[in-house]
């Protein structure tokens, strides 16, 4: 299990990370939310050890990240980095060796990577001469060619268009299978929501929500109704329900939010004694909207 | 120790696979043509103008040879006697040569003293003194004029560490030729470590090798492989200096003495003793240098600013280049001896007195030590810059902030 506890990090008069904790339990998959500037990197780094919290402590199955320790994680920064004149083969097999590979198994996996991300006419290039998506896959191999334990990756879909997109979500299943514990961040909303099993919002350097979605949405206080017909007669049952609001009307249907704990089961009852309802959903909160409202109630 | 051995590994092939290296490698072959003709250039003359000489002899033969030698010379003493002189009465005068004259049955024996290894004072002096030696040489029936003309000083060397002149000048050949080897390898190969650093900086690779191994086996893998790819480079270029010696002490051996021949030379006059001073002292300066030059390439954004900030390093190198040169002229002046102890100017500046003169052993003791202490305080401000300076982006930090990440 992964553990942040209450860390903190300045940076002179700047704090970056005010008190953020969390527990990730191994081989899951876990989202860092929160806006540009809301520490997200920062407290990646202190999970790799690239910086030292001030305050707190993180620990990888109770013991303190020390360096044989970072040779089983992953990361794949926001801000990409490779050799530019390295060729691709090369830089899988040396990020390989740096975290422990030897031969044979280095070029073993080395080429399966290649053929894996399909840039195997590329192998025997240079990075430079690769195109942007390509690169980005070359890191992907190199933060993943050890098999790590943990893999960060910070903001791993920005620059990809939505092939290599769904080939990454691909990988990163497979490593998920392979019971590797991720930590990804992301704006990507709903690629978050389909890969991972927990969740942390973060803002201005400090926990604002976590745990897993059915947790969040668990702690949404409103539902979202859409019913249809939006007739007069189906609004005025709708307004009738205790703290219901309308939101809003389209194509026929309209929206109320409504308290969590309302009786479903009873408002359609009497929903379709009043007309000829045709839809009836109570609608979950997005990803989106809970991490909208969460940043808005922070600010 | 693995992180170490996959970073100095990965490092050398990268580097001697590159271009500037493989470059700089034929462009040193080829520079030690240039260099082997340099010195007599360089020093010829530089020496002798404003040298002091002192006159010894009989009155009769002084006081023409002190007006004739006033042209080139200033005449600081003529003494009566043939004496010869110790260094300190040279130093005393302020003198570097000591000439003393006697009648002989082929006109004018001449002996000149001095305490300099390399000058071209004894030419210049039989030059001046040539007409006397005619004129002194017309009462002689055996002389012809050929021979009076032709005037053939003996040159004695004060020194305890030569006992000639002509060892004197075969060792400030090979000593100038290997400074020159200590600045090229010192200085290019610390660029190329700051080049390395600022390229992994500004290719944002940084951040994903620190993440995997420690900072501190970044920086020293990166330092090691570049010395020993400095090393080969000497190995090569001095094996080649040796070649050309070999072969020139065959093809030149009859050829007019119009200067040193370094290849010559290096042939003949490299000692272990010299060679393993050169070593250690290159190690030592490299790794003062090239460990500073790491810290504060961590520190910039764009390989754009790799001179601007290479600048201040490069200075005092090139002063004590400088310094150097002139210790080799005279090796146990106060100043010289003083700055053999600085940081930085000491491999240069120390390696110059080894070659020249007999440094105290309490004084190779001390600067010795002086260095071993600089590269470790060295070694502990450039971890700092560079743990701190790798994930350091946007502007360039100024010297406040430099100072306060090394109080830090």
């Amino acid at each position: 299990m992964l553990k942040v506890d209450h860390v903190r990090k300045e940076f002179g008069k700047v704090r970056a990370v005010s008190d953020v904790s969390f527990e990730i339990p191994k081989g899951i998959t876990f989202g860092l939310l929160g806006p540009n500037g809301a520490g997200k990197t920062t407290s990646m780094r202190m999970i790799l050890g690239i910086l030292v919290p001030d305050a707190g402590s993180v620990t990888w199955d109770g013991g303190a990240v020390d360096g044989s320790m970072r040779r089983r994680f992953g990361y794949l920064p926001e801000e990409r980095g490779l050799y530019g004149k390295m060729k691709v083969a090369d830089q899988i097999s040396f990020f390989g060796r740096l975290h422990g590979l030897v031969e044979p198994e280095i070029t073993r996996r080395t080429n399966a990577w290649i053929e894996r991300l399909g840039i195997g006419a590329y192998a025997g290039r240079p990075c430079a001469e690769l195109s942007k998506g390509n690169q980005q896959k070359v890191q992907v191999a190199c933060a993943s060619v050890h098999e790590p334990e943990l893999l960060i990756l910070d903001e791993p879909f920005s620059g990809l268009d939505p092939v290599n997109a769904d080939m990454l979500l691909a990988i990163l299943r497979d490593l998920q299978a392979k019971g590797t514990t991720l930590v990804l961040s992301s704006h990507q909303m709903w690629q978050l929501e389909a890969l991972c099993d927990r969740f942390c919002i973060i803002t201005r350097g400090e926990n604002r929500a976590s745990g897993s979605l059915a947790e969040l949405r668990a702690a949404w206080a409103t539902r979202v109704l859409r019913v249809a017909p939006g007739s007069d007669a189906v609004r005025a049952v709708l307004d009738r329900i205790p703290g219901a609001s309308f939101v809003a009307s389209d194509s026929g249907a309209v929206d109320y939010a409504v308290p969590a704990n309302t009786d479903f089961r009873g408002a359609l009852k009497t929903l379709v004694e009043a007309d000829a309802v045709v839809r009836f959903d109570a609608i979950e909160p997005s990803l989106h909207d809970i991490y909208i409202k969460t940043i808005e109630e922070a600010a | 120790m693995n992180d170490f051995i996959v970073v100095y590994s990965a490092e050398f092939l990268r580097r001697i696979r590159s271009r500037p290296y493989q470059i700089g490698f034929i462009v040193g072959i080829l520079g030690i043509y240039a260099m082997a003709k340099l010195p007599s250039l360089m020093v010829g003359g530089m020496l002798s103008a404003g040298s002091g000489v002192v006159v010894a002899g009989a009155p009769s033969l002084t006081a023409p040879a002190a007006k004739a030698l006033a042209g080139d010379f200033k005449i600081v003493a003529t003494k009566p006697g043939l004496a010869p002189p110790a260094i300190a009465d040279l130093k005393g005068r302020d003198a570097a040569f000591w000439v003393t004259l006697a009648r002989s049955k082929s006109g004018l024996d001449v002996t000149i003293y001095s305490d300099k290894a390399k000058s071209d004072g004894p030419s210049t002096i039989a030059g001046d003194l040539a007409p006397l030696n005619v004129q002194l040489g017309a009462d002689v029936p055996a002389a012809t004029a050929a021979n009076l003309v032709d005037l053939k000083p003996r040159v004695v060397q004060l020194s305890t560490k030569f006992s000639n002149s002509k060892d004197a000048t075969a060792t400030w050949a090979v000593a100038y030729t290997l400074i020159m080897f200590l600045y090229v390898l010192i200085l290019v190969n610390s660029q190329l470590v700051m080049s390395s650093v600022a390229e992994e900086k500004t290719s944002r690779i940084a951040e994903l090798l620190v993440a995997s191994i420690s900072p501190v086996a970044l920086l020293y893998g990166k330092v090691a492989s570049a010395a020993t790819l400095a090393v080969l480079q000497m190995v090569v270029w001095i094996g080649f200096a040796i070649l050309l010696g070999i072969a020139g002490s065959g093809s030149h051996a009859a050829a007019a003495p119009s200067g040193p021949d370094i290849g010559v030379l290096l042939g003949g006059s490299l000692t272990l003793g010299l060679i393993a001073a050169f070593v250690a002292l290159f190690v030592l300066g490299f790794l003062q240098l090239s460990l500073l030059f790491a810290g504060m390439g961590s520190l910039i954004n764009r390989t754009e600013d790799l001179g601007s900030i290479s600048a201040p390093l490069i200075i005092p190198v090139v002063a004590a280049l400088l310094v150097s040169m002139a210790a080799l002229g005279n090796p146990d002046a106060t100043w010289v001896v003083a700055l053999s102890f600085v940081p930085i100017f000491s491999p240069f500046v120390l390696f110059a007195r080894i070659a020249m003169t007999d440094v105290p052993t309490l004084q190779l003791v001390l600067a010795f030590a002086v260095n071993v202490a600089a590269v470790i305080a060295i070694s502990a401000i450039a971890g700092k810059l560079y743990r701190i300076g790798m994930l350091l982006y946007g502007r360039a930090p100024n010297l406040k902030q430099v100072w306060q990440v090394i109080r830090s």
